[in-house]
């Protein structure tokens, strides 16, 4: 290159590093980084940030690689923006006639230019390397999750491999758009476009099968990074250095190319003329010919008089002028390409995602208008911000921008027409894309083949509650542009100020009191629509709608009108301007704010105490000092419920009273007993049988400790009564109490210790904190998750109640008369009077000490199975509308009990009941098991659609109903004791039950399918993992490991040893523990079965599978097929094979293997034409394999994948003749 | 009606002062200020049309209408109502139709009625000969038709005062005439103020002007009188090139032209020639604008009161 270039490219960057915006990106970006990486290291209380579990270092290789990539790329308007300019500027001011005369060739200005934005980004963005070094070491972040030395090579090779290129393929991209169209508005276009086409890739990616296609069309590369370390362990999440390969490399490949050639397209095509050629075709700007007149003196024009025009300059008639100046306004921006642009953008990201609607297993849930809100307005509330960002800013300095401002602030136009007409036009601009979402939404259900469209609900959450909140972002940034004094300044402020009304929550400022904008959240639930929930959403908003109003009038005040822009002048100017009207409005909103803020006041902190996310951290921190101590103690111990619920749906209001029957099953006489009730509880009463006084009492903690006058001795019975009263009082800082609901209200689910309802004894450790770095917080030592399989004194409690073993059960549920209360047992006595419905429960044998109360108004299903013992009832509860699903559900009881009661053992009860209950109760999307009864949230299972002619399709309503019947089984006829390990009995078995009775109903091709998911979110939940990773028989909770390792391991142990055989096992298991009390069961004892019935050269499997974490890496080589006399081929098959035990935090070691694996061939539809077991060892293998003539077209080890191997793609190769 | 301007004074944060006790009486009329750029013109015009503040003085429109007086500077409402402003340098909306737009700041004037609007529209892109493109998109206009439409807008509702900021800056020729015969129709009873450094535009159209240069008032008063002032007092010589920057030191120069490839050169002597060599000539109205500007005449001088 010539002189010419450098002189260009080194003028362009000393140019910029002049300019404050270079420096102000370059802050940016360290501020960005910094705060995400601060986040992620927990100096914030961020959610977003995760690299996926507690123990990947905040600055190991792929935190790193991650950061370096999203950062950087979040920052692509900057890309545009320096790029774009950089060639765009000479034309927008006009200096390119002098470049374009003067002795310098187009590849020295080309790319001098280019080369100079260049050097400017990468500079710019080594501000995301210094933030993530600020960030590492900010104070707050905890040192266990920062690298002492991160190695050098772990920034650079991110910065080289996906940063850089990032830069040079987009900038030049960018830089291409602006010098041919020499404008900036196809690079914001462009810019958009890009940010769609990652967000795409990203939701792509939710979908297993379109891993690699996500990959490779995310531009940022992100993507791409976190596809190759999918499976990596958390070891090598940390250490290992990101490699340019795989997935990584034909990404980086893909756009360099693409920017490459885009580039020297653009090259070509630009030309260095004045007016720029063809590519400015669409609106050629017309130029007027003026008309032929006068030329001097003549006076014909100026005989005829103008007419004189009466003017009315009363408020009223400029009032009635506002609809047309918003229209015009509004018209210009409707038409322009850029936001069209937007609109599309945000259009295509929907219909996008439309395809996957709440993915479970690779099965879809059925578009209900709920789902598809939650999904469509999430993604376009960007956008939404976005508009309201930049438009009200344009709409601000339109008549700047347009030299238009001295003629139109000269007018007699009062300053509020302008100022009230923009702010109409953003919210009219806000209420068109909302209908856009409205329209896209509606799209995409009738594309789903739906047509249960709810308008009502439509309206009701795009254009009240959504344009409410939007409405408030208006006035925000309607404000900080009248403020500011400079559109680009402005754009900056507003995008700071919506940053942190974001992330204020996440530095523990909580309290919607003062974070402008904000309500609790709302969920819609078919059972209860918006339920009571709405009033202090309400009360929230018109709070914030008063202080906009406030705000409003503020900005009309100061509002720039002329050229002075100063602050004493403009306050001069508010002074004149601020009249009776304006006062009138400002006074009553600030009177409406004051008065609302305390009423809100009262409830958030005086009827509900204000318990911010700190606080409740401290008090659980606190309750395990103060009262750990007591954990050892004896206490009574529940043998009998009678309990009667009062519940009134249409006050909100239920009343749990009733009387436990307590026994000291010690060898110690009780005098102290602890009793534990929610902080939500309004006790009415506490009594026992005998005398006792309350000694001490901490209700935020749960904790009453009650001295009995005499003590219970050994062996001794007495009664414990109690009437507590739960239900919406006021409302607190996230909403009102979701407790009880007009309809679907579920009470004592008891997953935390705040929705156990009923009162229980001693100290429970589920009330402690369980995040170690918490506990670190307040000074507690790191805990395990369960205690250790060898406790000796947790073996004697089991894992579902600390306070029980075994009860009997009976109670009285009260509800309004419309609808059905349900609870474990079997109805006695069912009244309605007074417009009371009450039904009496009875449990006719012992069952476990969890029982829940579900009440709605219910249509019911009935169906029966014919057992061989007799029949059992079957009942589905559900909300009326939600048919679609019952039939696999009642399938899904009647195989269950069929398998489980031919292969284990009869069912205990003589009904199965299954309970829809609204999505948001507390836990999420689940079912659980009560003693013959299954609540099932109306999201999962229910309102699933399974498309039987897809073999994609996973039955899942079908399957987790076999698997909450099994439960009936694994934890409320056989329960484990509480140490580690009780879940592989639990829900390990109940997982394989389930799977037994899929492969039953839907043979083996939907089972294998079925272990793929499974094992894909075992490998994906090992990267997850935040303290060790346990083997099955000390499984702690992790549930990647008990409910997908656990499928796939006990499925692999019967394909080892056979059916009859691991049948054998259990149902042993079963005869031995069923209903056994204390000590409880342990997985070694389960174990021990399996042992049983293994032959000794498979013993070594046990190990594999339940015993270590172990992980094996088998490939196929090559499969030479030989004809044989006898007319089939012998495949000779060269496999290798290698097996690795992996400790918790995964750090591998390679063991010699030596065991049985299938080997087998696949036609060319994939399914088997062969299989068979044969003897495989550490290394190379060669195994012939007999088939039939050509039917083999792949061949290979372990094609069914059912090794828990990383990839499974290997394990066949295409058969060579 | 005249308007009324004490003492108007203006400081830019920078330092620079704009306006440095600006005093003029103007009266009905076309009244010209003539300063070189940069002299305060904009901001003084800018001042009157309310879109700046004055940091000291007064400006009062007496008489307004027969009624009563309008406070300029505090009383920006009642201006506006009375007020034509054509600034220096501004844009229009390139994709709104002429007539759409005329349309449109009639409406920001008050005129409700549709139909009163329309004619009144109408009339006045007639008046400035925009009529037969009115429908064309404004951002086809050229400069000298963008200035008209300038002019229109600003001759919208009857105002009392226009004030005309650099119309003819960039115009060619033809359209300067043009422009020329528009503003003559106005200024019957109408105060014009009309800002340039065009002298030749004053000497056309203006009945008053003073000319302004660095914030303050150098000369005031009727076209005529100021150049008779200065009969007697103008020399002219035709030397070399090379010579013009010694005599330069020698002599008061007010100019310097060529004239058909001589170098011709006035100068200011009381009474007497300069120098040797230099002849009388009757002074124009270009020779009072230079005189004043060197600060060889002038000091702020009343117009003499005029019948309203």
């Amino acid at each position: 290159m010539t002189s010419a270039f450098w002189a260009i490219a080194r003028f362009d960057f000393v140019q910029r590093l002049k300019m404050v915006s270079t420096w102000l990106y370059l802050v940016l970006y360290a501020v960005l980084a910094g705060l995400w990486i601060a986040a992620a290291g927990g100096a914030v209380r961020g959610v977003g940030v995760s690299f996926g579990g507690e123990k990947i270092l905040i600055n190991g290789t792929l935190a790193l690689g991650i950061a370096i990539g999203i950062v950087g790329f979040i920052g692509i308007t900057v890309i545009g923006s320096v790029t774009g300019r950089a060639v765009q500027q000479d034309f927008d001011v006009g200096i390119h006639p002098f470049f374009f005369s003067a002795p310098i060739s187009k590849r020295d200005y080309f790319f001098g230019r280019l080369v100079g934005a260049w050097a400017t980004l990468v500079m710019i963005f080594a501000g995301v390397a210094i933030g993530i070094v600020i960030g590492s070491h900010w104070p707050g972040v905890d040192s266990a999750r920062i690298a002492a030395s991160p190695s050098v090579q772990s920034f650079v090779r991110p910065y080289l491999f996906v940063l850089i290129p990032n830069v040079l393929w987009l900038g030049g991209c960018f830089f291409v758009l602006a010098a041919l169209t020499r404008q900036m508005a196809p690079v914001y276009i462009a810019g958009v476009i890009a940010l769609v086409g990652y967000l795409f890739a990203v939701n792509l990616l939710s979908d297993m099968e379109n891993k690699t296609l996500a990959a490779l069309i995310d531009p940022s590369g992100s993507t791409a990074v976190d596809v190759f370390t999918r499976y990596w362990s958390v070891a090598q999440k940390n250490e290992q250095e990101i490699p340019l390969a795989g997935v990584i490399l034909w990404n980086r490949l893909l756009w360099a190319a693409i920017g490459t050639i885009v580039t020297f397209l653009g090259y070509r095509a630009f030309r260095m003329e004045s007016v720029a050629p063809t590519l400015r075709r669409r609106a050629k700007k017309k130029v007027v010919e003026d008309v032929e007149g006068e030329a001097v003196g003549t006076a014909s024009a100026h005989a005829t008089p103008l007419p004189h025009a009466v003017p009315d300059r009363s408020a009223a008639a400029y009032a009635r002028m506002l609809p047309g100046l918003a229209r015009l306004y509004l018209g210009e921006i409707l038409k322009s390409p850029r936001f069209l642009t937007i609109v599309l953008g945000g259009v295509l990201l929907v219909i996008g995602n439309a395809a996957t609607l709440g993915s479970f297993y690779g099965t879809n849930t059925y578009p209900l208008t709920y789902k598809v809100l939650d999904v469509v307005a999430g993604l376009f509330n960007v956008f939404v911000l976005i508009v309201t960002a930049i438009y009200t800013g344009e709409l601000v300095w339109r008549e700047r921008d347009a030299r238009m401002d001295d003629i139109a602030d000269s007018m007699p136009a009062p300053t509020w027409l302008a100022f009230l007409a923009k702010f109409a036009t953003v919210i009219v601009l806000q209420v068109v894309l909302l209908a856009v979402v409205m329209v896209c939404s509606i799209a995409v259900q009738l594309l789903h083949g739906f047509t249960k469209i709810e308008i009502g609900q439509y309206l009701m959450q795009l254009f009240v509650l959504q344009l409410s909140g939007d409405i408030l972002l208006a006035v925000l940034a309607l404000t900080v542009h009248t403020l500011v004094d400079n559109k680009y300044v402005g754009h900056f402020f507003v995008g700071i100020v919506f940053l942190v009304l974001v992330q204020l929550p996440l530095f523990g400022f909580e309290d919607r009191l003062y974070l402008y904008g904000s309500a609790p959240g709302l969920i819609y639930s078919d059972l209860n629509g918006w339920g009571h929930f709405l009033p202090a959403f309400f009360w929230f908003r018109l709070y914030w709608l008063a202080f906009a109003a406030v705000l409003m009038v503020g900005s009309y005040a100061l509002w720039v009108r002329g050229r002075e822009a100063r602050v004493a002048a403009r306050l001069r100017n508010a002074a004149a301007r601020m009249r009776a009207p304006a006062w009138a409005i400002a006074g009553t909103a600030a009177v409406v704010f004051v008065a609302t803020g305390a009423w809100i006041f009262h409830n958030t902190h005086v009827v509900n105490g204000f318990v911010g996310r700190e606080d409740a951290r401290r008090l659980q921190a606190d309750y395990e000092k103060r009262y750990k101590q007591f954990a050892g103690a004896a206490q009574p111990r529940v043998t009998a419920v009678d309990v009667s619920v009062d519940l009134q749906p249409e006050r909100l209001l239920a009343r749990i009273s009733g009387t436990l029957t307590i026994a000291n099953k010690s060898d110690v006489p009780i005098r102290d007993v602890y009793v534990l009730y929610p902080r939500r509880a309004r006790a009415q009463k506490i009594a026992f049988g005998v005398p006792a006084t309350l000694a001490d009492e901490a209700s935020e903690m749960r904790w009453h400790h009650y001295v009995l006058a005499q003590p219970l001795a050994p062996g001794a019975v007495t009664d414990f009564r109690f009437d507590l009263e739960y239900g919406a009082q006021g409302f607190a800082n996230d909403g009102a109490d979701p407790v009880v609901l007009g309809n679907g209200t579920f009470l004592n689910p008891g997953l935390t210790p705040e929705t156990s309802l009923i009162p229980s004894f001693g100290y429970g450790a589920d009330g402690e904190l369980s995040s170690d770095r918490d506990r670190k917080e307040f000074d507690l030592p790191p805990k395990p998750r369960m205690p250790d399989l060898n406790d000796k004194q947790q073996v004697m409690q089991n894992a579902l109640t600390r306070d029980a073993d075994f009860i009997d059960y009976r109670a009285h549920f009260c509800t309004s008369a419309d609808q059905l209360p349900v609870t474990s047992g079997y109805v006695v006595k069912d009244v309605t009077e007074n417009g009371r419905r009450c039904i009496d429960y009875r449990m006719d044998s012992k069952m476990t000490h969890v029982f829940s109360f579900v009440s709605a108004r219910y249509a019911v299903r009935k169906d029966v199975w014919h057992g061989p013992q007799g029949d059992v009832a079957i009942e589905i509860d559900y909300h009326r509308g939600h048919e679609y699903n019952l039939g696999r559900m009642v399938a899904g009881v009647q195989d269950a009990l069929a398998y489980y009661t031919k292969h284990w053992g009869p069912y205990q009860h003589k009904i199965v009941r299954i309970v829809e209950f609204p999505r948001f109760s507390r836990g999420g999307g689940f079912a659980e098991s009560f003693p013959n009864t299954v609540p099932f949230n109306e999201a999962i299972g229910f309102t699933a659609k399974v498309d039987d002619r897809d073999p994609d399709d996973i039955d899942y309503p079908y399957f987790v109903t076999a698997h909450e019947v099994a439960h009936q089984w694994w934890a409320h006829q056989e329960v484990p004791a509480n140490v580690q390990g009780d879940e592989f009995i639990t829900e390990s078995l109940s997982e394989y039950a389930a799977l037994m009775v899929l492969k039953t109903k839907y043979g083996d091709a939907k089972m294998h399918r079925f272990l793929k998911y499974e094992l894909d979110r075992y490998l994906l939940g090992r990267g997850t993992e935040s303290k060790q990773e346990q083997p099955l028989v000390r499984a702690d909770g992790a549930a990647y490991v008990h409910y997908q390792k656990g499928a796939l391991t006990l499925y692999a142990l019967q394909d080892a040893i056979g059916e009859a055989a691991i049948d054998d096992a259990i149902s042993s298991f079963l005869r031995k523990w069923k209903f056994a009390g204390p000590p409880y069961a342990r997985s070694v004892d389960l174990l021990a079965e399996f042992r049983r019935v293994t032959p000794q050269p498979l013993q070594p499997l046990i190990d594999d599978l339940f015993e270590t974490i172990t992980l094996y890496d088998v490939r196929a080589v090559s499969a030479a097929a030989k004809e044989q006399a006898d007319g089939s081929d012998a495949i000779e098959l060269v496999v290798s094979a290698r097996k690795v035990r992996a400790d918790g935090s995964g750090k591998e070691t390679e063991v010699p293997f030596d065991g049985e694996v299938d080997v087998g061939a696949l036609d060319a539809h994939g399914s088997v034409v062969a299989l068979e077991k044969r003897r495989v060892k550490s290394g190379e293998n060669r195994i012939t394999l007999a088939v039939a003539k050509g039917g083999a077209v792949r061949a290979g080890i372990d094609p069914l994948g059912k090794l828990i191997d990383r990839d499974d793609k290997d394990n066949t190769v295409a058969v060579t003749r | 009606m005249r308007l009324e301007i004490r003492d108007l004074a203006k400081t830019y944060p920078n330092g620079v002062r704009a306006l440095d006790r600006v005093s003029l009486t103007i009266p009905t009329g076309m009244f010209g200020l003539l300063g070189p750029n940069g002299a305060g013109k904009s901001t003084l015009m800018r001042t009157l049309a309310t879109l700046q503040e004055a940091d000291a003085g007064s400006a009062k429109l007496i008489g307004v209408d027969g009624g009563g007086d309008i406070d300029v500077l505090r009383d920006k409402d009642a201006v506006r109502r009375v007020l034509g402003y054509l600034p220096q340098d501004f844009g229009v909306y390139p994709r709104v139709t002429a007539e759409d737009l005329l349309d449109h700041f009639a409406r920001l004037k008050g005129v409700v009625d549709a139909k009163a609007r329309r004619e009144t529209v109408r009339a006045l892109l007639q008046r400035v000969n925009l009529f037969a493109v009115r429908k064309q998109k404004l951002g086809g206009f050229s400069g000298g038709m963008r200035q008209r439409f300038g002019i229109a807008q600003a001759l919208l509702c009857d105002p009392r005062l226009v004030i005309v900021d650099e119309p003819t800056a960039g115009l060619d020729p033809e359209e300067r005439v043009r422009f020329h015969n528009l503003l003559a129709d106005i200024a019957l009873d109408v105060v014009v103020i009309l800002s340039t450094h065009i002298v030749s535009d004053v000497a056309d159209l203006c009945n008053h002007l003073a000319v302004i240069d660095a914030g303050r008032v150098l000369v005031a008063g009727e076209p005529d009188a100021l150049v008779a002032d200065l009969r007697g007092r103008i020399w002219r010589k035709t030397i070399d090139k090379s010579d013009v920057e010694a005599i330069k030191s020698r002599v008061r120069l007010i100019s310097t032209r060529l004239q058909a490839g001589h170098t011709v050169v006035r100068a200011y002597g009381d009474g007497a020639p300069p120098e040797p060599g230099f002849e009388p000539v009757d002074p124009e109205l270009e020779d009072v604008y230079f005189s004043s500007i060197a600060g060889y005449v002038g000091e702020a001088v009343d117009v003499p009161a005029v019948a309203a």
